[in-house]
């Protein structure tokens, strides 16, 4: 299927400059300094459905 | 059979991610798996991965698969409950195509600890799966559907799961999850033909086949014996992909082929490519077979009828039995260590069979319990 430039660009951005990490690792801000306009943060405060928040 | 999606396991995760970026800028990734309960360390999801889950949504290409809700737990927990909450809210958020889940209850006394583990097939369990299933359809309004388990601590429950499995789906019109690793390890683990176990499984209820590698175990008990282990941390034995032509054309109601690796096993370039390489390798087998039957695939894995759930089922011996094989599997200081303590509880000469235990699996199922006991920590 067929993603966007900038959405590809977006994810190349996040992983080259280190801005996620494992999912595995605790205490993660996954997109805390993504600079792009595509990478502004959907907050989840439930995202946790054991501790209700992260 | 319709078409059929290569797809891969896609997580927020810089390894999966890096391994996986080359796929998409080609554009052969033609759906993604998301396990959307494995966030729960994470305070905020990019928007750039919420636009990859709704590009995908939109085109009917995004599937979610749970990891944590423990569908046997004896007990109902609150983190049940939330859970379910949780796949509401995400399933108004994306559009998935279908959500499943895996066999088993987790061992962790924490929500987000633990490893799945088998339960007896009996009355009690069986009940407690279909009402959980139904929960999951309630919350979700998608196909729902169940993995096989690699793990099994005996030839006859390796023998039933396929049965056991069609019974749980059938009320919620479900669908399964082969994955062929599991398989892979259940025939070298039990030195059973693949081609007499295959049969024993419902194949008209599979919409997805898991592809993946796995890891090799030395029993210490038994010499020479060696364990297959679903650790998915390595690249896809070529046995695997052979099991894939197998049993591709086995599967009328095939939609997805998904390729997993976890992080860990994704952490060199060169694993990276492998991981390219081995989607490669998957999705040319797909090709070979898709679009061959000219009958396009009418199941539609919604049941009849809303299902209607009262309270929650939950069997207190049950719990108490996971409870105590929990307790053991985690502390015990070895396979006799443990077998002493099983003779001796609740779970001695009872539905769980343990007399009937393969040695060389309980110590695996230690290992395992013990490897999970403090989550991803």
């Amino acid at each position: 299927m067929k993603v966007s430039k900038t959405l590809i660009q977006a994810m190349l951005v996040a992983v080259t400059a280190g801005l996620i990490s494992s999912c595995e690792k605790p205490g993660v801000d996954a997109g805390k300094k993504v600079p792009t306009e595509k990478s502004k943060t959907t907050s989840y405060p439930d995202n946790c459905p054991a501790c209700g928040m992260g | 059979m319709g078409k059929i999606f290569s797809s891969i396991s896609c997580n927020l995760d810089e390894n999966i991610l890096s391994a996986a970026i080359p796929l998409f800028e080609s554009e052969q990734v033609e759906a993604i798996e998301w396990s959307f309960d494995t966030l729960f360390k994470v305070r905020n999801i990019p928007g750039w991965f919420v636009e990859l889950l709704t590009a995908f949504g939109n085109e009917n290409r995004l599937i979610g698969h749970g990891v944590y809700f423990s569908l046997f737990s004896g007990s109902w927990s609150k983190d049940q409950q939330d859970w379910l909450g949780h796949l509401k809210k995400v399933s108004a958020e994306f559009r998935f195509d279908q959500i499943s889940e895996h066999f088993g209850f987790m061992t962790g006394e924490n929500f987000h600890y633990g490893a799945p583990l088998p339960i007896p097939f009996t009355f009690t369990t069986l009940s407690i799966g279909r009402d959980r299933l139904q929960r999951i359809y309630q919350a979700c309004q998608c196909p729902v559907g169940l993995e096989n388990l690699a793990f099994s601590y005996s030839l006859d429950e390796v023998k039933k799961h396929g049965e056991f499995l069609d019974q749980l789906v059938a009320p919620v019109n479900g669908f399964i999850i082969l994955d062929l690793h599991n398989i892979y390890c259940q025939v070298h683990n039990f030195n059973i033909d693949f081609n007499e176990l295959i049969r024993l499984y419902p194949l008209h209820r599979v919409r997805e086949i898991h592809v993946s590698g796995g890891s090799w175990e030395d029993s210490q008990i038994i010499p020479g014996k060696r364990i297959r282990r679903d650790t998915h941390d390595d690249s896809v034995p070529e046995e695997v992909f052979h099991l894939l032509r197998q049993t591709i054309p086995m599967c009328p109601h095939l939609k997805y082929v998904v390729l997993e690796q976890l992080s860990n096993g994704l952490n060199t370039s060169n694993s990276r490519n492998l991981f390219q390489q081995d989607f490669k390798k998957m999705g040319s087998i797909v090709k070979d077979y898709d679009g061959q039957q000219s009958m396009l695939s009418q199941h539609r894995f919604h049941p009849a009828t809303n299902p209607v759930t009262g309270h929650p089922m939950a069997d207190r011996l049950l719990q108490a039995q996971q409870s105590i094989l929990s307790n053991i599997l985690e502390s015990a200081n070895g396979y006799e260590h443990a077998q002493q303590l099983l003779r001796t509880s609740i779970l001695s000469n009872t539905d769980w069979e343990i007399e009937k235990w393969e040695p060389y699996m309980l110590e695996t199922a230690i290992a395992i319990a013990q490897k999970w006991k403090n989550g991803f920590d």
